[in-house]
């Protein structure tokens, strides 16, 4: 029993000082955090990419836009398209996640967490705007990590 | 050959990590209900997330081998999450405080239980390698020990929303039990926020019946 205790006041003791830093240790995370500071080259690069890329790629720059009905009606009224790589982003619960913290938002029109191309899709509200930043920490709130932002035209696959 | 048993898996173990249900800690501000009733238990938990790094619940949980209960506070802790463009890891550590108490004939004599253990998951959408312990010490009713392992596969990938399976196969360990080994095949369906679980331990011919909702 004192073996017991001990253990799990170790355990606990561990449990504590590690959470905080659970998130924040592995070398992806820090090449994704390194990548989505660098998205604004990648937007400016991004070229020859028109619509209907295969299987929602762009020949560079990663995944463009999915287009449900609802991201298709919140294009249509104006908001701004944004598409992030999400790491980690396997299963269902991953994707309702994500949908149950940025759906929250005043500023999200519209999302769709893509599985297949394994991006966080979304469109903004008329006028509304959200920071790379905002979209990274509610990506943490979610359990997962941002590794690019696209906006824009290079969001849908249209940039030049 | 249970010695020879026990150290295969301990070494399947190290080389491969294993298996639990999917994510016991959700998004922060997060609900989840996990039922799980295996060869030797029932349970049911109710956690709420309050960041994503940990999950506090009450879990109550009744041994039909030994015909106790336990009601109990349980945290879970997410030590680590790996994250990759096409895999998932995670380690968390798991645990409870609470009271055991006889069931069915066995008479009512009040423990204090502690509980606490191990769980670690490997996952691509279509792979699934994941493996839980815990040392369960609940006075004169139990002191009890279990691993399991688990393996599984996606026969196909399904996308946000789509109706997702898997086929999986769970070896388990206990050593106080006289069937200290044993292997359950079961099939996962996971669609939205309910995961479920149904399976048939082989061994000692008990069914196995998991689910978790969130919202």
């Amino acid at each position: 029993m004192n073996l017991l205790i001990k253990n799990i006041a170790i355990i606990t003791a561990l449990c504590f000082c590690l959470p905080a830093t659970a998130l924040e240790q592995d070398d992806h995370e820090n090449h994704a955090t390194h990548d989505m500071h660098q998205h604004h080259d990648h937007d400016h690069h991004a070229s020859d990419t028109g619509h209907g890329a295969h299987d929602g790629h762009q020949a560079t720059g990663g995944p463009v836009l999915t287009r449900t009905e609802d991201i298709e009606s919140a294009l249509a009224e104006g908001g701004e398209p944004i598409v992030a790589d999400v790491l980690g982003v396997v299963c269902d619960f991953c994707a309702l996640a994500m949908t149950k913290i940025f759906s929250k938002r005043e500023e999200v029109a519209a999302i769709y967490v893509d599985l297949d191309t394994k991006a966080l899709n979304l469109v903004l509200a008329p006028g509304a705007s959200m920071s790379d930043q905002t979209i990274a920490d509610l990506a943490v709130q979610a359990g997962y990590r941002i590794a690019e932002v696209r906006r824009g035209d290079a969001a849908l696959g249209s940039a030049s | 050959m249970t010695a020879l048993r026990a150290a295969l898996l301990l070494t399947l173990g190290c080389l491969t990590s294993i298996a639990t249900l999917a994510r016991p800690v959700s998004y922060a501000g997060g609900w989840t209900v996990i039922g799980e009733s295996d060869r030797q238990s029932s349970s049911a938990l109710v956690h709420y997330t309050p960041s994503p790094n940990m999950s506090l619940g009450f879990k109550t949980e009744v041994n039909r081998d030994s015909d106790f209960a336990i009601y109990s506070v349980h945290p879970t802790f997410l030590a680590k999450r790996w994250f990759g463009a096409d895999y998932q890891g995670n380690l968390y550590f798991h645990g409870g405080i609470g009271i055991a108490t006889g069931i069915n004939d066995k008479p009512e004599s009040n423990q204090m239980a502690i509980y606490g253990g191990v769980m670690a998951d490997w996952e691509t959408r279509s792979l699934f390698v994941g493996y839980r312990n815990r040392y369960l010490d609940a006075g004169h009713h139990a002191n009890q020990f279990m691993q399991a392992f688990r393996a599984g596969f996606a026969p196909y990938e399904g996308d946000s929303g789509d109706l997702h399976t898997w086929l999986m196969l769970e070896i388990d360990h206990r050593p106080s039990d006289p069937d200290s080994v044993t292997a359950t095949p079961l099939v996962r369906f996971f669609k939205g926020p309910l995961l479920v679980e149904a399976g048939y331990n082989l061994t000692v011919n008990q069914p196995l019946f998991n689910f978790t909702y969130r919202f």
